[in-house]
């Protein structure tokens, strides 16, 4: 069986500026691979070219062994693979159902029309990550920034991925949301779920991941289980600043 | 789709006062009302595209008035019968909405409001300039085949029509492709990052809005009998059928109803007391005192008092 993953050869520059430098790495079935790196190392840029929203200078991206180069945001969806964003971005006037409701709609407008919605999915979607059922019915300006990333992930993983790209997925949350997270990332790894995730908070991701990339200025510069990557004379002196 | 019993109640209930109503005001009233009827119309047309994505057309009198003088052309100088006249108009608008769809497919915010505005402004120059002898050129075309006699018939043709347009965009809306359109409105990244073509859905907004848009402007140009490019490019025009939406609730389809007869009658009764275009200070005003106050408009409004009645009520 083909990896669900591979990146080969990937390059992205923006002018002179190389943000993705001939990056290649590929991430088994069932895998959770982080990608680390320091503050615009171009993490999010490797994302960003994965699912489509950016495209590369160079280089291809094949998921489960379909080249998805082409292919539009939408279509990579349907392929696959999903993400979270940095910040979250829920769609602030509807409600926690109707936010999760976009992400299992159908990409047919017909079907849209014609056919209704699975609200017992929605609820599923929403107590797999750990909402209530009270929860469903408010909105984003009601919501921690632990929710919205709960809820983030609930619209991401109701678009049916196989591979999930988690950015930041830590970022802002309190000790106790970051624990709620990481056990449902746990639960859905257990689930069989492929996973790429960036995280600076090294702490919470160590547990997470079977293996680690690091890369600075675009370029990779190491590969390997997550001590071994940390302990690296380049990752330290490019990423904790370590000489 | 999520309707309950007393959302038909409600309709019904709207639908028994619109049928009854010339029962009970004068013809002079009513006349109103049919342009109170077409106005929504418009707006409702409008909301669908710009209430619900956030695609903010400054062009709908485009539509309108290719609607309009597609039909008036083709009953007027060919002859045809507007059993036909009024189809070929709605198919010939939807493809002008096509057209004002491709610049969105690379521009939003006010660079789209600001080209939309300019097909506004070349379809008013076209019309004077290109084939005058179809188009009447500056003085338009008057005379056109009227559909019904008198006010009544036409009351009731202008509410039907209101009728047809509102209940279909209410239940198109209220399916998955509202929240979808409505999403779009909202963030139309993470539109796409939920696997949805915005292109798609926003092609279904904008044909599903000149559809409605070329209907009205049909039906319109048949009503009053004569049409004008003056008055059907004017910014006045524009603007009256955008802020009807915006003061009614944008993105619903009560709140286009709700602004477009509050506007009609605010003009309709200033007009005694300001007969030029000082009245639409005054509702400029009202208009701008109620986004300050409740931005959702009217309907909001509205579901805030039966809110606060339903919650004295059960304490």
């Amino acid at each position: 069986m083909s990896s669900p993953l591979v990146i080969s050869n990937l390059r992205k520059t923006f002018g002179g500026l190389v943000a993705t430098n001939d990056v290649s790495f590929s991430v088994a079935q069932g895998e959770s691979l982080a990608l680390i790196g320091p503050n615009g190392a171009g993490k999010t840029t490797i994302f960003s070219q994965i699912m489509g929203e950016l495209r590369q200078t160079a280089g291809t991206i094949t998921l489960f062994g379909n080249e998805i180069s082409k292919l539009s945001t939408p279509a990579r969806i349907r392929e696959g693979v999903s993400r979270t964003y940095q910040v979250p971005r829920p769609f602030g006037e509807m409600t926690v159902a109707e936010n999760i409701r976009v992400g299992l709609m159908p990409d047919n407008i017909w079907h849209m029309i014609t056919r209704s919605g699975n609200a017992d999915r929605e609820l599923e979607l929403a107590l797999s990550v750990g909402f209530s059922e009270d929860d469903l019915k408010r909105t984003p300006s009601e919501l921690s920034m632990g929710d919205l990333r709960k809820l983030e992930m609930a619209r991401t993983m109701a678009t049916g991925p196989r591979v999930m790209l988690l950015d930041e997925v830590f970022a802002g949350l309190t000790v106790g949301e970051i624990a709620q997270i990481a056990a449902l990332i746990q639960q859905m790894r257990k689930d069989g779920m492929t996973f790429l995730i960036v995280s600076h908070d090294l702490k919470a991701l160590e547990p997470l991941v079977d293996r680690a990339i690091a890369i600075e200025q675009g370029t990779h510069i190491a590969e390997g289980p997550f001590a071994q990557v940390m302990a690296d004379d380049a990752v330290r002196a490019s990423y904790l600043g370590a000489a | 789709m999520n309707i309950r019993w007393y959302h038909f109640a409600l309709w019904a209930a709207f639908m028994a006062v619109m049928f009854a109503l010339p029962e009970f005001v004068s013809r002079g009233t009513l006349r109103t009302v049919i342009f109170a009827n077409f106005l929504a119309i418009f707006a409702i047309s409008w909301d669908v595209l710009s209430g619900r994505t956030g695609y903010i057309s400054f062009g709908h009198p485009f539509l309108i008035g290719i609607g309009a003088y597609t039909t008036a052309i083709l009953t007027k100088r060919f002859d045809v019968a507007i059993e036909a006249s009024i189809p070929i108009a709605v198919i010939v608008t939807m493809i002008a909405g096509f057209i004002v769809f491709l610049p969105a497919l690379r521009i939003k915010g006010s660079y789209f409001a600001l080209v939309t505005l300019a097909f506004m402004e070349l379809m008013y120059q076209l019309v004077q300039v290109i084939r005058p002898d179809l188009t009447g050129g500056t003085r338009g075309i008057s005379g056109i085949q009227g559909i019904t006699r008198g006010a009544v018939n036409g009351y009731y043709l202008s509410l039907t029509l209101l009728l047809v347009v509102a209940v279909t965009v209410w239940l198109v809306m209220r399916t998955r492709v509202g929240t979808a359109l409505s999403a779009i409105g909202m963030n139309e990244e993470s539109v796409r990052g939920s696997g949805l073509d915005t292109t798609k859905l926003k092609l279904f907004a904008f044909l599903f809005s000149a559809l409605i848009a070329g209907l009205g402007g049909a039906f319109y140009a048949h009503y009053v009998g004569a049409i004008a490019p003056r008055a059907l490019f004017d910014i006045n025009f524009l603007f009256t059928i955008i802020v009807a939406a915006l003061i009614g609730g944008a993105a619903t389809t009560a709140g286009p109803i709700i602004g477009a007869f509050f506007l009609t009658f605010l003009l309709e009764y200033l007009r005694p007391y300001l007969p030029g275009a000082e009245r639409y200070f005054i509702y400029g005003g009202v208009a701008l005192l109620l986004y300050m106050y409740q931005p959702k408009g009217i309907i909001a409004l509205l579901e805030t008092m039966k809110d606060r009645i339903i919650r004295r009520s059960s304490t």
